[in-house]
């Protein structure tokens, strides 16, 4: 057990090193002068940008960039962007802002709070859907269950952001239904937070359930008609354990390894929800340091999004591993 | 002045025929169609030294409230030194920052007050001036200010390194502008300010008879020195002198406003400081502001937003609210700037003024005809005074009649038919591709080879900076920094050595006997420049042709039913801050 | 939106095995036989196929259908087709319906709509249909090899695949989209097709892994089973047995892979238009559905046009992959 939890861990950390690299190799080489955002456009002469990428020591081999960049994120570094403005970057430094000269890492957990509020929506739908699934699958072939999986079929099929947006033009702007989607801190007011997070959350458990509480009725489908299920009835217990304590855990198994390689799809859903809901997380402030070409906003989202996935696979894939009696640790 | 957010869209002009409102003078010219309330005044033709503290109130007014500002425009720095964005000036100056001077709306006017300081004077030749500052001012922390902070704050405004998008009227015009680089860069004493008792002295290096207007400024404003003002995080958080301060700001995300009880209005005679707090947010969608405005119900009354109503909203706002919607208009003009060094043929610079597709481009570009964009001819904008005492229309087209045949005619005639014309436009803006795809129309049909080039909008502004960027024609956007035409000729039309574009010469003009009658104005007296930069303006134009005006921008904004005091600011193109409260 | 759905992973219940044992019963027909048999007889999937082929037809014969209606594309004229404030001065919203433009024109620029959404559905399926194809393709031949090849060379290919699986294809898609740019920028046909072949490259990049994970454990199990081991005993070469051995055997999760993806890709393109980071230049629904979320009160055609369009054809590629799921897949029932 041990030896496969470090061994995972090790993967992970492997993956997000490899990633990393490349978001870092993707951007150095990419095309867009970094000193640029650093110019003003109007006096930036050739000895202003040497000047600018020699502050920054952009005009070093890139193994020594990437070895002062990894040196950031473990124990921190000073950048510096020109005479007498230097700023310290604290460990773990994902770089300081072109444009608002802010350290990014911070900047950017300022910003984690809303998208991961966002993100909460996961795991409504997550019990919602499988919730939905298991009544399904229990009422197999009626008229409730037809329906069911004809609406959910029909519900997923709209694009989520087509969705998001209709919802918030007719039910925010329109209708007035529910209050302005904005961010307001958990800790400022959880009332109001939560007032303004209702519609993200309600379109995002509403769109993503019905995908869960098709895997969810598949799969419980499935788990009620194996041999265990049998035995366990054939024992006389009651209907309400069978399917709670005997078949939900298994048949919950492959929802959660789905969940966890939908980590991905989640946060590209997140990305869509900031913009339409106009909430500004991890995804708006990477759609805006694009058009500003703040690289070390870009590639810190970047790599911060990838370690959000990779974690939360591992998370998955450790609760798979306590969930399900059958997958054998080695 | 740079506008709200980066100018990015290459979109213009309008038809409406004339050309809103004639500047200098005091005409209260008649509104083309659909104008209701027009474009006021001249702004800030007046100075007016003898303004006293307190500034008196205003009728109906009354203290208290929180008043919400909404806008989709993002919000730059708020370091005081580097704000050059028109709402981050404008909202420093009226409420956190106190500069020498300061505007006070009269009538549709902004006219030039004394703020920190209560007088000045100028030597004859205008490179002394002598700021007499008023004493008993303090900071929000109840430190009192001092001529040192006032000193420490003009010496951090050479910082160009630190402060790269700053405005650098201290670099052009102050003593040793070029070599002196802030108290960051070295710790050698600056020599062009000169302290003695209540007195400020600041010596020019060349004539600079617009320098109260320089001094409103929040970067000419006291500035603690050392490490309360680290740069690093001073623009988070400037430390108030004025009505209100910071009480919470994300870069670009919000600002909340509270008010600053070391304030005194005993000694401030233009701020008003009637609402109790002020919260502004900078990303809201554009759609969900108008929808906001229009529906006016619950917060939305103490409202308001300094962006313009969308072309999709106006005809509802207008029909639902018309006494909501504030209009006027903004010292800018949008042009077209032949790159001089290659379109040497002045035909073929009008055959460009004939052949720019002007309603079409900007209404494709989703500009309000004769609202948001206001068609014209001269370079200097509507309230800058001289523009128009000496008219004149090139083309004779107002500035909005396109004619393609024209433009044909003259090309074939100067035996430069299929002329190509390389210009940037940015990729991914939906309105400027669609602005974009009219002029290559426009273009092609006058017998040129149109050729656009994509930038992304992060590149944008630098590319066109580029004196080597293989471009032939760049569209601009100017505002001016105060009603002058120092702030037009100079940086646009004034020769920059080595070739650079310099502020703002995209176009390399270069004529020395252009920059010779620009040197010779500066040294006028001042009731005599307004005339003779409108005059510069006629003889530039039609001597020339370098500028294709491709009309003046316009504000329309709309605000909530409990909002009183709202004006436009003909100077920032931004409300009046200063005498807007919030109704019972 | 959703890349390639995890659906795939859940392969554990469908594919080749089972569909053998199942074909031992119906002696002479091919597995994919038994399935478009069983697909022809469900009318949900019948329908769903109708629907689909009218969007085929709309966006191949898209030039054809905009000259038989007298529409150009992209055509329109500001200052004659609209008023001062850009709204259309015929058609919706505020004019009666016209069969010269029935969904009126574009506030702002005057452009036909219905040239711009038949365009539209064009570029959605031409998008959808080249990426599907690729992807499939590197999908499969990745998944093939990991499978096939033991030890090192199915840890190297899983670890990319891990690698690939974790990273933000969205934020990544947007980071290079200023490549494409500062090269092609100047020219504007080159830079259209680049910035086309640039997002089906993205797509596609970010869009195998599920299909190669797939096929890696199909695979592995397959290379163990008898017609296996006696092609490799009597010496038949290993692309051989990859390519002619195995992947017959591997028809049914291709085609649930394609099923899945052809949808997933109409809305990732959409999708990536309406964030301004796909395709410009060229119509996109997604592009019009960006400018139209301003008008959705005051010319709500503009704007439900496009989602109408978009609604239709991903429910119809859904409803017609669930079928050719169902079809191919003896063990779901629905």
């Amino acid at each position: 057990m041990i030896g496969y939890i470090l061994r995972r861990i090790v993967s992970a950390i492997l993956v997000l090193f490899v990633t990393s690299s490349l978001v870092f190799a993707l951007f150095l080489f990419g095309p867009s002068d970094p000193s640029q955002a650093l110019c003003n456009v109007n006096r930036c002469t050739d000895a202003k940008r040497a000047q600018i990428h020699q502050s920054l020591g952009l005009d070093q081999p890139f193994l020594s960039q990437y070895g002062d960049w990894l040196k950031g994120l473990f124990v921190g570094r000073e950048i510096s962007f020109g005479p007498g403005f230097h700023i310290d970057c604290n460990a773990p430094c994902l770089g300081v802002s072109y444009i608002t000269k802010e350290e990014v890492t911070p900047y950017l957990m300022s910003r984690f709070p809303a998208t991961l509020s966002i993100a909460l929506a996961g795991f409504m739908y997550l019990a919602l859907g499988v919730a939905i699934g298991a009544f399904a699958a229990r009422r197999r072939g009626t008229t409730v269950d037809r329906s069911l999986v004809a609406s959910t079929l029909v519900l997923s099929s709209i694009p989520f952001y087509i969705f998001a947006l209709m919802s918030y033009l007719y039910i925010v702007l329109k209708w007035g239904i529910l209050p302005d989607t904005t961010y307001v801190p958990l800790t400022e007011n959880p009332l109001t937070w939560a007032g303004h997070m209702m519609l993200p959350w309600a379109v995002l458990a509403a769109w993503n359930c019905v995908t869960y509480a098709r895997f969810g009725r598949g799969s419980m489908i499935d788990s009620l008609g194996e041999d265990y299920v049998r035995t366990a009835r054939a024992k006389g217990l009651g209907e309400a354990s069978i399917v709670v304590k005997h078949a939900l855990r298994s048949a919950i198994v492959p929802v959660i390894t789905i969940f966890g390689i939908d980590i991905a799809t989640l946060l590209a859903g997140t990305i869509f929800a900031e913009k339409i809901f106009n909430i500004q997380g991890i995804g708006l402030t990477a759609l805006a340091a694009l058009t500003t070409g703040d690289l070390p906003v870009i590639s810190a989202t970047v790599i911060i999004a990838a370690g959000f996935i990779v974690v939360a696979n591992l998370v998955v894939d450790l609760l798979y591993s306590v969930l399900d009696p059958r997958v054998r640790l080695v | 002045m740079r506008w709200k957010k980066p100018v990015i869209a290459a979109s213009a002009v309008a038809m409406m025929a004339v050309a809103a409102c004639g500047g200098g003078g005091s005409s209260t010219t008649e509104n083309p169609t659909n104008q209701p309330s027009g474009p006021s005044g001249a702004a800030g033709k007046f100075i007016d030294m003898s303004a006293k503290a307190p500034a008196a109130p205003i009728p109906g007014a009354i203290k208290g409230g929180t008043m919400t500002v909404m806008s989709a425009s993002g919000a730059t720095t708020m370091d005081p030194t580097e704000a050059y964005y028109t709402n981050t000036s404008s909202i420093l100056e009226a409420y956190v920052t106190r500069s020498l001077t300061q505007y006070e709306y009269r009538n549709g006017d902004m006219v030039l007050i004394p703020d920190l300081a209560t007088s000045w004077k100028s030597n004859s030749d205008y490179t002394k001036w002598t700021f007499t500052i008023r004493t008993g001012i303090k900071y929000e922390n109840g430190d009192p200010v001092t001529l040192q902070d006032i000193k420490y704050g003009i010496m951090r405004s050479f910082d160009r390194d630190t402060f790269p998008t700053g405005a650098d009227y201290s670099n052009q015009y102050f003593k040793d502008g070029d070599t002196y680089k802030g108290p960051y860069a070295s710790n050698a004493d600056y020599k062009g300010v000169q302290i003695s008792g209540d007195k400020l002295t600041i010596l020019m290096a060349r004539p600079f008879p617009d320098m109260p207007y320089w001094g409103s400024f929040p970067a000419i404003g006291p500035i603690p020195a050392g490490d309360a003002s680290n740069p690093a995080t001073y623009k988070n958080h400037p430390l108030a002198t004025g009505p209100y301060k910071f009480a919470d700001y994300q870069q670009g995300v919000s600002l909340t406003l509270v008010r600053n009880d070391q304030w005194d209005p005993n000694t401030d005679p233009g701020r008003r400081a009637y609402p109790d707090e002020i919260d502004f947010t900078f990303t809201d969608e554009t759609a969900t502001i108008d929808q906001t405005m229009l529906s006016d119900s619950g917060t939305a009354q103490s409202s308001l937003t300094y962006d313009n109503v969308a072309a999709a909203d106006y005809p509802t706002a207008v029909q639902q609210a018309p006494d909501r919607l504030v209009k006027g208009t903004t010292p800018c003009t949008a042009m077209w700037l032949p790159d001089m060094r290659k379109i040497t043929d002045i035909n073929i610079r009008k055959a460009l003024g004939y052949a720019y597709p002007y309603e079409a481009a900007w209404k494709a570009g989703g500009d309000i005809v004769g609202v948001t964009k206001i068609p014209g001819v001269y370079i200097m904008p509507p309230g800058t005074p001289g523009q128009g005492t000496s008219p004149y229309d090139v083309l004779g087209n107002q500035g909005s009649q396109p004619d393609t045949a024209k433009a044909k005619q003259i090309l074939t005639q100067a035996n430069k038919l299929h002329y190509e014309i390389k210009f940037l436009y940015v990729r991914g803006d939906d309105l400027a591709e669609a602005a974009k795809d009219q002029i290559v129309k426009s273009l092609t049909a006058s017998g040129f080879k149109a050729t656009p080039v994509a930038v992304g909008v992060n590149q944008y502004t630098t590319v066109r900076a580029d004196p080597n960027a293989d471009i032939n024609l760049r569209s601009f956007g100017w505002c001016s920094d105060w009603p002058s035409g120092a702030s037009w000729f100079p940086p646009i039309f004034k020769t920059v050595p080595g070739g650079e574009a310099g502020p703002a010469n995209y176009g390399f003009f270069s004529q020395p006997s252009v920059d010779k009658k620009i040197e010779t104005i500066a040294t006028l007296p001042l009731d005599q420049q307004p005339d003779a930069w409108g005059a510069l303006d006629k003889y530039i134009e039609t001597t020339y042709y370098p500028a294709v005006v491709i009309g003046y921008y316009g504000d329309v904004f709309m605000h909530g039913s409990k909002i009183g005091g709202m004006e436009n600011d003909t100077v920032f193109g931004m409300p009046t801050w200063k005498q807007m409260w919030v109704m019972k | 939106m959703s890349l390639p759905t995890p659906e795939l992973i859940t392969g554990h219940d469908m594919g080749g095995a089972s569909l053998i044992a199942a074909a031992e019963h119906l002696a002479g027909r091919s597995p994919s036989r038994i399935a478009m048999d069983r697909l022809r007889s469900d009318k949900v999937a019948m329908v769903s196929a109708v629907v689909v082929f009218f969007f085929v037809l709309i966006a191949v014969f898209a030039p054809l259908i905009t000259r038989a209606w007298g529409v150009d594309l992209r055509g329109g004229d500001p200052v004659t087709d609209t008023d001062q404030f850009g709204f259309p001065l015929i058609g919706p919203p505020y004019h009666g319906f016209i069969w010269s433009h029935p969904l009126g024109l574009e506030p702002l620029n005057g452009n036909d709509l219905l040239a711009e959404w038949v365009y539209g559905a064009r570029t959605s399926l031409e998008v959808a249909t080249i990426t599907t194809a690729l992807s499939t393709i590197l999908g499969v031949v990745i998944g093939l090899i990991a499978g096939f090849s033991r030890g090192t060379g199915d840890k190297l290919i899983s670890f990319v695949i891990d690698v690939f699986l974790s990273f933000p294809f969205l934020l990544g898609a947007l980071a290079m989209a200023p490549i494409i740019l500062n090269r092609y920028g100047a020219n504007a046909a080159d830079l259209q097709r680049a910035s086309f072949w640039a997002l089906v490259g993205i797509l596609t990049f970010f869009g195998w892994m599920p299909l190669a994970r797939l096929i890696r454990g199909e695979v592995f199990s397959l290379r163990e089973r008898e017609f296996v081991q006696a092609a490799r005993v009597i010496g038949v070469p290993t692309r051989q047995i990859l390519f002619k051995e195995l992947l017959p055997n591997l028809v049914a999760p291709i085609v649930v892979s394609i099923s899945l993806n052809i949808p997933a890709f109409v809305t990732a393109e959409a999708g990536f238009a309406f964030l301004g980071i796909g395709l410009t230049g060229q119509p996109s629904w997604g592009q019009t559905i960006n400018r139209a979320q301003g008008y959705f009160q005051s010319d709500p055609i503009y704007l439900w046009a496009p989602v109408i369009g978009i609604m239709i054809l991903v429910l119809a590629l859904n409803l017609l992959g669930d079928a050719v799921r169902d079809a191919f897949d003896p063990k779901t029932r629905r």
